[in-house]
């Protein structure tokens, strides 16, 4: 409520009141407030004219890392008396030290500088502007301007290592790599044996084989390693990642997606990344550090969300990946997700899912946060929903996508080591 | 500091309209008025801004009517009106501090405007008080005189805030 227009209509109160019964001392009552009314209106702050400037100490940090902030305010008006600024910042992220409010006095042309740190979680925070309400003494005339001012701070995920992930889609590119091509050429591994070509290497000559052969020579085949295309689906459906009391497994996907698009482009892949979420997110596929970048800002960007739209999987737009490429799913999995999942390997795409168990999750949160069903009830519908979520994941590897399974108690980078280790089975083809 | 002022402004604005009411023999509504004291050193506590407006309205109705009505010694209707005036204020510069990021910012900001509002008040009381003093005759002729003044100085209030819009 504006504090002058109670102040008024009281002034004009006490002064009607005072004429109409013709009573001096009522109307002297009004002597003071209309004193406080004058003084407030001489000392009326004039439009702002501020300028803000503000330092982020740094702009790319992994999550609770200490930032500092510094802003820079200059009076190009008028003497302030009191003047409140406000640093705008996104609710998540919290200060440790220092303060983004400060109550001032300042005078013209003169420059009040402050300075605070915070912390965030995963995310990318703009710092956009600064609130600025400058009063007189009483609080009755007002004048406030949001200044604008640049910088923002992206708080990444904190990547776990992976060393290698084992892929072998159907068809790479054209430029050398590290997945096996299936193709005869310049390799490490032996692929086969054909006829001596003018040309080849006298080292490449298999001696035993053209030994049996009168008047023929047999030279090694080795298979080419190439470069592969591969997406990166990252399942961000509120339906499978939310669970009672804001809980979400979707910050342990986003852990999972990003060290796998890190180890893929170690490994020279052409990696996009897709976030199926609310609405669908793209970052174009693309190779090396710049890449990495550009997933990475995704990643901090992603949020879980829901929408009729995306409620199933079959809307996944396959017209993104390239026939026969890579994918890698990060998802809880849900029941209804089998059927696409099978429609992607039918269509040719070697598929490889990670999946974050929610169950385990899920019971554990409720053995441990407390809640009023009993311990034995909630043990059994584990029990239950676990062999539900294993019979789903059994026929998705009969359908010959590669399961990694990973209870979030466990760090990403110890599961993916021994799903990823030499016992690793490529999914055979449908 | 602030908080002790606030908390010394309702206090000494109530009691005086307290004092003033019992000086007349109306110990019912002295009851009331020392109730709504209460009623308001308890908005302080649980910091309901609103309340102040309700209070600063409460103070001035009850010190009109006390002067109108009654004719009491205009002394303590005043005191009341003006502690009840400061409290206002007070309880809205109390919310204000809040954005003071530490002591030595608060104390610049607080010590500047305590001093300027108990000036502020002073100066009120003291006016009123002279005016008393004095003890002019009001007739129908100062009436018209003072509307005239209200009216112009209106005028001079509307085209100011043209100037600034």
């Amino acid at each position: 409520m504006g504090r002058a227009f109670v102040l008024g209509p009281l002034i004009c109160i006490v002064v009607l009141a005072g004429l109409a019964t013709l009573h001096g001392a009522i109307l002297l009552l009004s002597i003071p407030l209309i004193l406080v009314w004058v003084e407030s209106l001489w000392r009326a702050p004039d439009p702002l004219n501020l300028r803000a400037q503000r330092e982020v100490s740094l702009e790319r940090v992994p999550p609770q890392t200490p930032v500092k902030v510094k802003v820079a305010i200059e009076n190009y008006g008028g003497d302030l008396e009191e003047l409140q600024l406000q640093d705008i910042l996104s609710p998540e992220l919290s200060i440790v030290e220092g303060s983004a409010r400060h109550l001032i006095s300042l005078r013209k042309g003169a420059r009040f500088e402050f300075e605070y740190t915070v912390t965030g979680p995963r995310g990318a925070f703009a710092f956009e502007r600064v609130h600025a309400e400058a009063t007189d003494h009483q609080g009755l005339g007002r004048a406030s301007a949001d200044l604008p001012t640049s910088g923002q701070l992206l708080v990444f995920p904190k990547l776990s290592r992976v060393k290698y992930v084992p892929i072998r889609p159907r068809r790479t590119r054209v430029y050398a790599g590290a997945i096996p091509a299936r193709l005869g050429g310049a390799g490490v591994e032996f692929f086969g044996v054909r006829a001596y070509q003018a040309g080849d290497a006298p080292r490449r000559i298999n001696w035993l084989i053209s030994a049996r052969h009168d008047q023929a020579l047999y030279s090694n085949e080795f298979q080419q390693e190439r470069v592969a295309d591969v997406a990166i689906v990252l399942d961000g459906r509120e339906r499978s990642n939310l669970f009672p009391g804001r809980n979400s497994l979707f910050e342990h996907s986003i852990l999972a997606a990003g060290a796998l698009a890190d180890a893929l482009l170690n490994q020279g892949n052409h990696v996009g990344l897709l976030v199926y979420s609310r609405y669908l997110q793209w970052t174009l596929p693309g190779y090396g550090r710049i890449q990495r970048e550009r997933i990475l800002h995704a990643l901090s960007r992603a949020t879980p969300g829901s929408s009729q739209v995306f409620e199933g999987l079959q809307y996944l737009p396959t017209r993104l990946f390239p026939p026969e490429s890579q994918i890698v799913i990060v998802s809880p999995l849900v029941e209804d997700d089998y059927q696409t999942l099978v429609q992607l390997r039918a269509r040719g795409y070697q598929v490889i899912a990670v999946s974050p168990d929610p169950v385990t999750f899920e019971e554990r949160l409720l053995l441990t946060r407390g809640t009023r069903i009993p311990r034995r009830e909630i043990l059994l519908a584990a029990r239950i929903l676990r062999m539900e979520r294993q019979w789903m994941l059994r026929r998705l590897r009969r359908a010959g996508i590669q399961i990694v399974e990973w209870d979030v108690a466990q760090p990403f980078d110890q599961v993916s080591r021994a799903a990823f280790g030499r016992s690793f089975r490529f999914g055979r083809p449908l | 500091m602030t908080v002790i002022a606030l908390i010394l402004s309702v206090v000494v604005g109530e009691a005086s309209l307290a004092w003033g009411y019992a000086q007349v023999g109306l110990p019912h509504l002295v009851r009331w008025i020392l109730a709504f004291g209460a009623l308001w050193l308890a908005a302080i506590w649980q910091r309901w801004r609103w309340f102040a407006y309700i209070g600063l309205t409460f103070n001035f109705l009850a010190a009109a009517l006390g002067l109108w009505f009654l004719n009491f010694a205009p002394g303590w209707m005043f005191a009341g009106a003006i502690a009840g005036l400061l409290a206002w204020d007070l309880t809205d510069f109390r919310d204000r501090l809040r954005f003071s990021a530490n002591e030595m910012e608060r104390r610049a900001v607080e010590t500047r405007h305590l001093m300027r509002s108990a000036f502020l008040a002073l100066l009120g009381f003291g006016l009123a008080g002279l005016a008393m003093a004095v003890k002019l005759q009001f007739n129908f002729e100062w009436a018209v005189f003072l509307a005239l003044v209200a009216v112009l100085g209106l005028l001079q209030l509307v085209s100011w805030f043209r100037k600034r819009s």
